[in-house]
């Protein structure tokens, strides 16, 4: 897609939604104007996969080799592309996707993994750096009223040097109301309001008599939380109208509810949302776990990008599903893989990048890059790269250190061809 | 009881020349006159056309001490007995009260877990802080614990004070840079990577220092699921660096400290003094163990014995050994339960902690000035270096010297401070910023300090009488309903009924008809909770018996395995949804959040409110106000609690029935929460508020939820 074609897709776009959403569209892209390059996204939904999730059994099979495992391969809609029999309905969807199967890792230690992955720095204790979350919140606006990085079930990286403004929005399970987004029970409306004009009357009194800028700042956060809990736009973590025949296509689980969390999430506006989940340490039983996961997440993962290819919304929200490394292709004793982080894959889907495709491959057991190595800041250059972020932007740390956004990553051109 | 005296009006003098200070002793307290320490800050600030603020008033002054110290505003009961003490003497007399508190050792292990970096999640980190905190409590002298953490080995949770070095994965290279900042506030550790951009230090230098910690090995074992350091006799850190010249070339770095001791055969002023004192103290011990007198000069060598002793008595049974399975040799030191000290990290305790290493005793004195007074003489607090030069040097000197000559006794160097009248200023009011800012650093106002989350957390919960039971028994029955997911299997839902006192209902309620109270499934409200850790049982562990803790703990595994089983539930076993009805007396009671396992979780009211995360160097509590905080403290339970009025407290008889007196009750809020009397107009709005509430409780809570979320309660006057 070239960047002249790219214009007119944002055109019809702006055609297609909704007026409340107008005004900030016209203004974002009057913003962009300067930029480096041509955005192609405007949101990112990241699935975490905490503990290690297996590439072998998921996007990078290995047929008729001794490390395959108990699963079989299966077709896709993409012709020569195969994944694992666990997604069955995502394999459908596959044209929409493209995986790369030939990232380098370098941890294999679940914390240190952890935090490359999250933030494409290794871990030092020196510097607290950003999650991509807060990269993202840092560099692109606010759009509307909720808060730019949203995660669900679980915990985000941190702001580190960027500060407490960037940090994620915590919705601890998909559905469940922030119960901080109202006043307390048995406080009525009314009262509650009685009780903001009150503090805004003594707040501004005492900033009067000291007259600090410290000061205000604290009724701005005040008038910014309640222009929160009075937006229209909370709706969209209310799930209870939500059809019951769409929870149950998504999968009526948590991590399905998750999915159409970060989807309502996106169409209001929010910049970046991650939805975690756990459980993928498969050190024993690897099989069995790896078959219940597929259960949980197939039916969610094919219903979210084919409702948002069909809305539209899929062009700018780049979906893409990470975890700290792969597993080893060899089965141990206990039917379980190990850690490996020499190779594993990813999975992506829409924001601008061209769908059908397989970036790199690991060898024919799976335990080394054969060709095209993607390094993990890698991975974070092409996401900032999708969002017009540029990866190599320097930031200044609360201690004068200029530090980039990125850790020397390259983007990962073939995605957007 | 005297009535507000009202605030002095700081006045700014831009031009002329004057004696700083000389104006305000007038109209200050009498118990506040000048110390050595104002009167050398004085002499340094002769060059700042500013004058300096007035003294706070009395009660202003109890309300910052207090936080202060024990981390909580005054109660309504301390105000009374402080100012039925004499004018004159109420001041130094609450500084001793508060620093023989034991609520003292709380707030300042709070201090030194931002110092150290302490987090209890970390291996070995929840002995490390019951460490500290007993440490605090002993007054332990600060040369003597920071001896403790850096020579010690051991198994983590057994040997406390090896959740230091275990914190940073007793790495040699990490170990250097946390050493050097923490201890002495130098960051060399961009030295690791090349020399360093704006600074003296070389990366030799760097290597040289984190050959100290090169012996030092971590181990981990699976079986026993303990973790545990020793050395080894071959060191990993080697010269030249990695990717410099061929890797043959590399040798081991010889360890060599690259601070500067200071010079000269005799000895300084305040290293007599320290002498003296420690003499004076050996003698006191000794003399109350009615044994023999020792000579002076005896002491300093003998604490250097007893260190070498400890390093050398288990030194026999590991010689030689480096690979990490030689099993027979862990058995037989585990079966000593002792573990081989560090003969390197003793020189590099000797070095650090000298009294001739003045980083050390100068990093410390201006860490506590800054958290007492707002900022530092060096500011950032970590940044001792020739571009960043202190603001008074010779004030810092001066504290290090008595700081040191007072054996290094933390509620001695905080004694001298906050007896100050620098500590004891107003803040400059109604001034732009770049005038503020010339004087704050001047130290001739002081600046406005948001309470750290701890102290905001327990002032909301002591200002709101939450530790005690505010209301009378059954009076807050409440029923909620709770999400239960239990198997489908006629004998376990028998079981889950049978469990619960309260009524059950087995169907899922109507969402509309789901009570405004139900309790949310994941917990929400914790974020507001405190829990309080019991540091003596944390302590109380001890090391004989290793094969005991064998498999006690849930491996990662396990615990994988039971969050996928919670998840995707197991094959061939159905779930059913169960909302639960339970009545409970709501009549809540609430913790110091001074002694909770640190640091709390991300949403955590304490991480909201700036507790940082302590993993990296130089990261600070951020005190910038943000949504979230407002969003917890507006609506969360605490302030909702601290708010509501309970028959028990002192405020209900003046709002209902015979005796009520709206007025007492106003001028009792603003002493319960804001420390201060009530002004004459406040008196009448407060008045008016409890007038305007549906009950004059309803409005009487309305008007303290206010006073509770107001700047003027967080900030410390």
């Amino acid at each position: 897609m070239s960047c002249l074609d790219y214009k007119m897709t944002r055109r019809s776009m702006l055609g297609a939604t909704g007026a409340t959403l107008l005004g900030w569209q016209i203004r974002d892209l009057l913003a962009n104007e300067g930029k480096s390059h041509a955005q192609t996204a405007e949101h990112v939904i990241l699935f975490w996969n905490g503990g290690g999730m297996t590439h072998i059994d998921t996007w990078d099979p290995k047929p008729g080799r001794p490390t395959a495992g108990e699963f079989k391969p299966i077709k896709t809609s993409v012709p020569g592309m195969e994944i694992s029999q666990i997604f069955p309905e995502l394999a459908k969807q596959m044209h929409h996707c493209s995986l790369i199967r030939s990232i380098a890792g370098t941890n294999g230690d679940h914390g240190r993994a952890t935090y490359q992955l999250q933030t494409s720095y290794q871990a030092s204790s020196n510097l607290l750096h950003p999650g991509l979350g807060s990269v993202v919140a840092h560099e692109r606006q606010q759009i509307g009223d909720l808060p730019a990085y949203i995660s669900i079930s679980g915990q985000a990286p941190r702001a580190g040097y960027m500060g407490q403004k960037c940090e994620a929005y915590f919705v601890a399970e998909p559905g469940e109301q922030d119960p901080y987004l109202a006043f307390p029970s048995g406080i009525a409306e009314v009262r509650g309001n009685k009780r903001l004009e009150v503090l805004g009357r003594f707040n501004q009194r005492f900033t009067d008599t000291q007259r600090n800028a410290k000061l205000d700042a604290t009724q701005t956060a005040i008038n910014d939380a309640v222009r929160l809990m009075r937006s229209p736009a909370l709706e969209a973590f209310d799930l209870n109208k939500v059809p019951t025949t769409t929870l149950n296509k998504y999968g009526d689980t948590p991590f399905g509810r998750g999915c159409i969390l970060a989807k309502r999430l996106v169409e209001t506006g929010v910049r970046f949302v991650q939805v975690n989940r756990g459980g993928f340490d498969t050190h024993t039983a690897n099989f069995p776990a790896m078959e219940g996961h597929g259960q949980v997440m197939d039916p969610a993962l094919a219903s979210l990008v084919s409702d948002l290819a069909e809305s539209g919304m899929l062009k700018k929200t780049l979906i893409i599903m990470l975890s700290e490394f792969g597993r080893t292709p060899k089965i141990n004793d206990d039917a379980g893989r190990d850690h490996w982080a020499s190779v594993f894959s990813c999975f992506m889907a829409g924001g601008g990048i061209k769908g059908g495709q397989v970036i790199g491959s690991s060898d024919e057991d799976g335990f080394q890059p054969k060709d095209r190595p993607v390094q993990v800041p890698d991975i974070h250059a092409t996401v900032c790269h999708a969002l017009g972020i540029n990866p190599n932007k320097e930031v200044m740390t609360p201690l004068q250190r200029p530090m980039k956004l990125v850790d020397k990553g390259a983007l990962v051109k073939e995605l957007f061809v | 009881m005297t009535a507000r005296v009202a605030l002095g009006v700081a006045l700014l003098i831009s031009v002329g020349s004057f004696a700083p200070l000389a104006m305000n002793v007038a109209v200050s307290a009498e118990s506040a006159t000048l110390s050595p320490l104002d009167q050398l800050l004085a002499t340094e600030n002769a060059g700042v056309k500013a004058q300096a603020t007035p003294i706070i008033n009395d009660l202003a002054f109890l309300r910052r001490i207090t936080v202060d110290m024990i981390g909580r505003i005054p109660t309504a009961a301390e105000i009374d007995e402080y100012m039925a003490w004499s004018s004159a003497e109420r001041r130094l007399q609450v500084i001793d009260k508060l620093l023989a508190d034991g609520r003292f050792a709380d707030r300042w292990t709070v201090f030194y877990s931002d110092l150290l970096r302490l987090r209890t999640g970390a291996e070995g980190g929840q002995a490390f802080l019951a460490y500290v905190h007993k440490a605090v409590e002993a007054s332990v002298p600060y040369d003597e614990m920071v001896r403790q953490l850096l020579i010690a080995n051991g198994k983590a949770n057994y040997t406390p004070e090896v959740g230091f070095i275990l914190g940073d994965g007793a790495d040699p290279m990490a170990m250097a840079g946390v050493t050097s900042q923490t201890f002495m506030g130098i960051r060399i550790a961009c030295a690791q990577c090349h020399d360093h951009p704006f600074d003296v230090w070389t990366r030799e230098d760097f290597y040289g220092l984190a050959a100290y910690f090169g012996k030092t090995r971590r181990y981990e074992n699976d079986f026993t699921n303990t973790i545990y350091t020793t050395e080894a006799d071959a060191t990993t850190v080697l010269w030249p660096p990695e990717g410099v010249g061929k890797d043959s070339d590399r040798k081991p770095m010889v360890p060599k400290f690259p601070f500067q001791l200071a010079e000269g055969t005799e000895d300084p002023e305040y290293i007599v003094r320290l002498k003296e004192l420690r003499a004076a103290q050996e003698e006191r011990k000794l003399a109350a163990k009615s044994a023999k007198q020792n000579k002076v000069d005896d002491l300093l060598a003998e604490a250097d014995k007893a260190l070498e002793k400890a390093t050398k008595a288990v030194a026999v049974d590991a010689t030689g050994v480096l690979a990490e399975n030689q099993s027979e040799v862990e058995k037989l030191k585990l079966a000593q339960g002792r573990y081989r000290n560090s003969e390197l990290r003793t020189d590099l305790a000797k070095l650090v902690t000298s009294p001739r290493n003045r980083y050390f005793a100068k990093n410390l004195v201006n860490r506590v000035w800054s958290e007492l007074l707002g900022r530092g003489f060096v500011d950032p607090v970590d940044d001792f270096s020739q571009n960043n030069k202190p603001s008074h040097p010779k004030t810092l000197d001066y504290l290090a010297d008595e700081f040191v000559a007072g054996g290094y006794d933390l509620k001695n160097l905080i004694r001298i401070i906050v007896t100050s009248q620098t500590y004891q200023r107003e803040h400059l009011v109604n001034v732009d910023d770049p005038t503020r800012t010339t004087v704050e650093t001047a130290f001739l106002a002081t600046s406005p300090r948001r309470m750290i989350s701890e102290a905001l957390y327990d002032s909301i919960v002591v200002g709101g009488r939450l530790f005690d039971v505010k209301h009378e028994q059954g009076k807050n029955l409440t029923t909620a309903w709770r999400h239960q997911q239990v198997v489908k299997d006629k004998k376990s839902e028998e079981i889950a009924t049978a469990n619960l006192a309260a009524a059950v209902q087995t169907t899922k309620p109507d969402m509309k008809e789901k009570p405004a109270a139900a309790v949310p499934t994941s917990g929400a409200y914790s974020v507001e909770d405190a829990f309080e850790l019991d540091f003596n049982a944390v302590l109380a562990k001890k090391d004989d018996e290793p094969e005991v803790e064998q498999m006690k703990m849930m491996s990662k595994e396990e615990i994988e395995a039971q969050a996928m089983s919670k998840q995707i539930g197991r094959p061939g076993v159905e779930y059913i949804d169960k909302y639960v009805k339970v009545i409970f007396d709501d009549n809540p009671r609430f913790t110091t959040a001074l002694r909770m396992e640190t640091p709390a979780p991300p949403t955590h009211f304490l991480r909201v409110f700036g507790q940082s995360t302590r993993e990296a160097l130089g990261e600070f509590r951020d005190h910038s106000p943000t949504m979230r905080q407002a969003l917890l403290i507006m609506n969360g339970r605490l302030i909702h609690e601290a708010s509501r009025v309970g028959e028990l407290e002192p405020a209900y008889p003046l709002l209902v029935g015979k005796k009520k007196d709206y007025a007492k009750a106003v001028v009792l809020a603003y002493r319960d929460l804001l420390t201060r009397e009530a002004t004459e107009q406040e008196i009448k709005e407060g008045i008016q508020l409890i007038e305007a509430g549906e009950t004059p409780l309803a409005g009487y809570a309305d008007f303290r939820w206010v006073l509770l979320n107001c700047n003027e309660f967080r900030f410390i006057p």
